[in-house]
């Protein structure tokens, strides 16, 4: 069985509008409930397109998320989100559908659905047979809920998406019923023996403008949503910032980086120095790159490191950068561009904090907001956490 | 016939060196003077640490073979530094 801390949980969802609307018609949630083990996404896509199904989806997805976490008995929660739905006053129905996933690594996992098309359980490249428990509500006899009891292990990826996906190129040939599920299908399977370890986001990505392109003009006649769950070994990245604070424990600082089982970030140049001076590996400073690296020193290199970069700058840039939504305009530094790609591109960051206390700048009227380097850390970890949802260990050395 | 001369040059690029203008230094390169060009080799450098030693003067700062430091570095000031260095080493 696996040991939760060697799976990583991505959980990534890829949507477009229906064209000329601006908000979607689909709606997600995920919940990351660290001390069970357990990860909660839902998917919902409410009845039309535009505000009022983004109204119903967003309310299904609320209400879901939070009977699920409660582990509240499935065909009540259905009926209590069916009856609490706003009618429509064109069609005289409330309508969202949902796929909802409650994950338990290393244990048993439910996936609950209705009326959207049926989860994909992808294990070696096979789609794998779920067995469905079918249950009927009395109060709503046309509706189905559908319970499915699974084992998720490492490897395997759990896809869902909106009918905007296996509905797409309806009507048109060759397509006359839509891509289809079995279409998604093989394109998802063909997409991952391409590239057995593409991450979840690619992936929900790929799915949802294949299916876009399946339709006539590549337009979006619906909201079209492709959710993606993958079960894997995390991608560590470890970013040093600071000198320790004991000089005698520098031996020991840079060992962090020698032993350290995936990605490298040094950030500072007295920190470069010590790991530079510890390893007797040198730091390769381009004088060219100056101009071309934006306002904030540029990278360096380092044999076995990923990244070398000044401190305090760039570390509130990438702060500032990874907060700000709607994105900043403004171009990114090269160093701050080299960082962001790395942290995303990793699913456990872990930030060693150097707390020797750096003597006072030189001039105290620096044009920069010098904040405190443990501050800007702990708002790293933060956005990362909450935005990009990433596992973010923090330590002080 | 001796070996000729060569130096290195070393910008530093910290925090403090790079906020206090030491990013206009990578013009140096371009803007050496002929009898200079092919003996000097210009590097980047991470924090040299003399912003946290009160005897050395303001920021930004360029260490020139290891061991001459110019303070409050412009392009001018390297340059003449240089040339100095470039003379002892020929006498
Ligand atoms: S930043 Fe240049 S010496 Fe410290």
């Amino acid at each position: 069985m696996d040991m939760p801390n060697d799976v990583f949980v991505e959980m990534e969802c890829f949507q477009l509008c229906h064209d000329g609307e601006n908000v979607c018609g689909d709606d997600f949630l995920f919940e990351r409930i660290e001390n069970e083990n357990r990860h909660l996404a839902v998917l919902s896509d409410g009845l039309g397109s535009g505000i009022k199904a983004n109204l119903l989806a967003c309310m299904t997805t609320t209400m879901a998320l939070e009977f699920v976490r409660s582990n509240m008995d499935v065909l009540l929660s259905a009926e209590i989100i069916m009856d609490t739905l706003p009618v429509c006053e064109v069609r005289k129905i409330s309508y969202a559908t949902f796929s909802i996933f409650d994950l338990q690594i290393g244990g048993k996992s439910r996936i609950i659905e209705m009326d959207n098309p049926p989860f994909i359980h992808l294990r070696n490249g096979k789609d794998l047979k779920v067995s469905r428990q079918s249950m009927v509500s009395e109060r709503w006899p046309d509706r189905r809920v559908n319970l499915a009891e699974i084992y998720a292990i490492s490897g395997d990826r759990l896809i869902a998406f909106s009918d905007g996906v296996t509905q797409a190129g309806l009507g048109q040939a060759p397509n006359k019923f839509g891509w289809r599920r079995e279409g998604a299908l093989e394109f998802i399977q063909r997409k991952v023996e391409e590239e057995p370890e593409i991450s979840a986001r690619d992936l929900s990505q790929a799915v949802v403008m294949e299916a876009r392109r399946h339709n006539k003009n590549c337009a979006c006649i619906d909201d079209i949503s492709c959710m993606v769950i993958y079960l894997r070994r995390p991608r560590r990245l470890r970013l040093l910032t600071g000198p320790p604070f004991r000089a005698d424990s520098d031996a020991a600082y840079a060992d962090l980086v020698r032993n350290f089982d995936g990605k490298v970030i040094l950030s500072g140049g007295t920190t470069a120095n010590i790991v530079s001076r510890e390893l007797g590996r040198k730091i390769d400073m381009d004088m060219k790159l100056v101009m071309k690296a934006g306002s904030l020193p540029p990278p360096a290199r380092m044999e076995g490191v990923d990244l070398v970069t000044e401190g305090i700058l760039t570390l509130t840039e990438v702060a500032q950068r990874l907060e700000a939504d709607p994105p900043l305009t403004t171009p990114v530094p090269l160093a701050a561009q080299e960082m962001i790609s790395l942290f995303r591109a990793s699913d456990e960051i872990e930030f060693v904090v150097g707390t020797k206390v750096n003597e006072a700048h030189q001039d105290p009227s620096l044009p920069v907001d010098l904040e405190i380097r443990r501050n800007i850390v702990r708002r790293l970890k933060t956005v990362l956490e909450n935005k990009y949802r990433k596992r973010v260990l923090l330590r002080f050395f | 016939m001796s070996e000729p001369c060569k130096m290195k040059v070393e910008i530093c690029l910290g925090t403090t060196c790079y906020v206090l203008g030491s990013f206009r230094l990578s013009a140096l390169e371009e803007q050496l003077p002929p009898e200079l060009a092919d003996r000097v080799e210009v590097a980047g450098a991470a924090c040299l640490g003399l912003c946290k030693d009160r005897n050395y003067g303001k920021a930004p700062f360029v260490r020139i073979n290891g061991n001459r430091v110019v303070d409050n570095a412009t392009i001018e000031k390297v340059l003449d530094a240089l040339k100095e260095e470039l003379e002892k080493c020929n006498e």
